[in-house]
């Protein structure tokens, strides 16, 4: 009896959801096309940042450093000023990220044996890439000094760091991007969804004409949940294979393991949903609350900062986020080979969150229509 | 045009609006949310990395450089191993960024003037932290033992922004994403719901044309967006103290025509949507993930692939950031920015004729 209910519930809400094209669209958009684009586009790397150079000296020397910028990826030649008034200009319009302005007397210093000196005026109105734009400074002197000193460094007395990096040598952000990329797309759908479901059946009204029937609440919820994890988590495929062929990210950990946290992961952020569906009483409200809910969501998931450079409050609200956990999975079992040894804090954490939005959904359900 | 017509439309809008607190607050709650968060939580300078130390040589000088880690602020020694084979889980669980390991016979090479190798395991799945924390460890290591006069120096000044505050390039940027979540959203849903409950037709029915139709939808819309735009400028200001170099007027005129912009966009979304999620969903596709991702309010657009950059110079919220960043920050004004101004004109008499195409041929 209560299986023929559920199914017939079922049946209702997969067609009512499979109907809306733009939306089946608008899912799988988020999960190719979005996975394809942010990795390639997004990046604090300084790559190609516009350089205009001030050189007062005319020499072999100066001309030798700042070859030693152009050489590089980061910086692209993009002008010769004359004053360093035009300095000012360059900087103040965009066209310059970093102007260099070499003093006359440079070389002269140089074989004297002094200590030479030169400007590096830098744009700081993004500071992130500012501060990347810094330390390219220093390492490209670095650079050049070395060349200076004449053929390979003698080897000094003193400490050498050796350094490895393990599961992403490179130091490439892509594989980060685009796994944060599958973590976004699923609390995006996952939460508006759901919630859009719910609160359409109040404004139309036929909410009351399904507690007139013998519906539980639970099967409502349930009937609102498992289209959309069907749905995320077959969009999850594309995604991946996307992933793998674009920016090969490896699979280190077992993939059944990655889909069924997956799936925990999709019940938290549905279950969020659900909750405000519950909640709210027009469809404006659910959605601009389920969008705007993403951002504290969002960043409070050390996906776009790291979370150990917030002050303490937000390390503390972090540990709400579902994407936070959802996130430290994905790079564990793609990139760590990690298992359900090391993930199981993170699994427990999603869970919880899904049964306590469950549990205060179905409370405040109960609590309005009984 | 019947100005009276169109203040009905704006009468009934402006109620029906206000009869919705939850979305009256939502739209000034939200602007608030973000800039706090934005202002406190973006700045990829990494303190506090979590380090942990293998220690085989145990002498003073080992001892020594694993304090050096600690004293600068970079860093937050976790862990301690004994031996080296607890290190892999303890990446794998990712609770250390990085890993120090000293091996027998430092202190010894060290003394005998000999080269002495230092191990640096990084966790590299983090990118950007991964960078920073390598570099930094790698001066820590280079600098212990040796101290080298470097002969060329370079003397590095950074501009408008000397003591790289992420506040100060977020909120002149937060601007134009701000504006771009919400009225093209509220715009959009305004027109969509009423063609969902049907009463679209009776506005069809009504003498009211669709251009004064649209007036009246937008202008309630566009007064909260500038009423969200003030707030964040006025906190910005007076909470996060980001220097105001410019001049006001010449934002706020500007901002007034990224706010056309905005509600227009937001038309041309109710043109194309028939329900009010696929609305939202629109809305999020075309003017908040671009706005957000792809406009050089976080991530630079320079370093993107050509192919991206095109992208992301078709919409129109990189032109305001870059105009809004250029006003507040470096204290300059149309004079310099004019090409930004002209786009932006450019681009609200194309959303606003594309929009009035859309809506005619649908009465029609």
């Amino acid at each position: 009896m209560g299986v023929r209910v559920l199914t017939g519930l079922l049946r209702k809400e997969f067609a009512q959801f499979f109907r809306d094209r733009i939306m089946m669209f608008v899912v799988l958009w988020l999960y190719t096309v979005e996975i394809v684009m942010c990795p390639l586009a997004l990046t604090f790397d300084v790559r190609h940042s516009p350089l205009a150079v001030v050189d007062h000296d005319r020499t072999p020397a100066s001309r030798a450093l700042l070859r030693a910028y152009t050489a590089t990826e980061a910086f692209d030649f993009v002008a010769a000023l004359a004053r360093d008034a035009d300095a000012e200009a360059w900087l103040d319009r965009g066209d310059a990220g970093l102007v260099l302005i070499v003093p006359p007397g440079f070389q002269r210093a140089l074989v004297r044996g002094e200590p030479a000196r030169y400007q590096a005026l830098i744009d700081g109105s993004n500071s992130n890439v500012a501060a990347n734009v810094k330390a390219y400074v220093h390492g490209i002197n670095a650079r050049y000094l070395r060349g200076l000193a004449g053929g390979p460094p003698r080897p000094a007395a003193g400490l050498e760091p050796v350094t490895r990096v393990w599961y992403n040598p490179p130091l490439s952000s892509n594989m980060f991007m685009a796994l944060s990329m599958i973590a976004l797309a699923g609390m995006m759908v996952g939460t508006a969804l759901p919630a859009a479901s719910l609160v359409r059946e109040k404004e139309q009204g036929t909410i009351e004409q399904l507690l007139v029937t013998p519906i539980r609440a639970w099967q409502l919820f349930l009937a609102k949940t498992l289209p959309p994890l069907c749905t995320c988590l077959l969009a999850i495929f594309p995604g991946v294979l996307l992933m793998a062929w674009l920016f090969d990210v490896p699979m280190r950990g077992s993939f059944g393991f990655f889909l069924l946290e997956s799936a925990v992961f999709l019940l938290s952020a549905i279950a969020l949903g659900v909750f405000i569906g519950v909640y709210v009483q027009t469809l404006q409200q659910a959605l601009l609350l389920s969008f705007f809910g993403l951002f504290p969501i969002l960043f409070l998931s050390g996906t776009v900062t790291p979370i150990e450079s917030m002050p303490p409050f937000l390390q503390t609200l972090s540990l709400l986020s579902p994407l936070r956990y959802y996130m430290d999975i994905l790079l564990g079992v793609f990139l760590k080979g990690a298992g359900w040894r090391e993930l199981w804090p993170e699994t427990l954490a999603l869970a919880a969150l899904a049964v306590g939005l469950y549990a205060g959904a179905l409370a405040a359900f109960r609590r309005r229509y009984r | 045009m019947n100005l009276a017509r169109v203040g009905a439309v704006i009468t009934k809008e402006t109620r029906e609006l206000l009869r919705d607190p939850i979305t009256v607050w939502l739209c000034f709650l939200m602007p608030l949310v973000m800039l706090f968060l934005f202002g406190y939580a973006v700045t990829l300078d990494v303190e506090n990395i979590r380090l942990g130390v293998l220690d085989q040589d145990r002498t003073p000088a080992s001892r020594a450089l694993a304090m050096r880690f600690t004293a600068s602020h970079y860093f937050e020694r976790v862990r301690d191993f004994p031996q080296a084979h607890a290190i892999t889980e303890s990446l794998q669980r990712g609770e250390l960024t990085l890993v120090l390991v000293i091996p027998h016979g430092t202190q010894r090479r060290l003394a005998r003037g000999e080269t002495a190798p230092v191990q640096l395991l990084v966790d590299g799945s983090y990118a950007a932290t991964s960078l920073l924390a390598a570099g930094y460890a790698e001066a820590i290591v280079r600098g212990f033992a040796s101290a080298p006069a470097a002969a060329v120096e370079p003397a590095v000044r950074i501009w408008y922004n000397p003591s790289l505050r992420s506040v100060n390039y977020i909120v002149p940027g937060l601007f134009g994403v701000i504006l771009m979540a919400f009225p093209p959203m509220l715009t959009a849903l305004a027109i969509v719901r009423e063609k969902e409950s049907g009463t679209i037709q009776q506005i069809y029915a009504s003498p009211l044309t669709p251009r004064e139709f649209m007036l009246g939808k937008l202008l309630p819309y566009a007064g909260v967006a500038f009423g969200e735009m003030l707030m964040v400028v006025g906190l910005g200001y007076a909470w996060f103290r980001v220097p105001f170099a410019g001049n006001p007027v010449e934002l706020f005129a500007v901002a007034g025509l990224y706010v056309l912009i905005t509600v227009g966009i937001g038309l041309l979304v109710s043109a194309l949507a028939k329900t009010q999620v696929a609305a939202m969903l629109i809305a999020l596709t075309i003017a908040l993930m671009p706005s957000f991702l792809f406009s050089g309010f976080l991530f630079p657009v320079f370093s993107m692939p050509l192919m991206m950059q095109m992208y992301a110079r078709a919409f129109p919220t990189s032109y305001f950031i870059d105009f809004a960043r250029g006003v507040v920050l470096k204290g300059v004004g149309v004079e310099v920015l004019w090409f930004n101004v002209v786009w932006l004109a450019a681009y609200t008499a194309a959303v606003f004729l594309l929009a009035a195409w859309l809506l005619k041929k649908r009465v029609a």
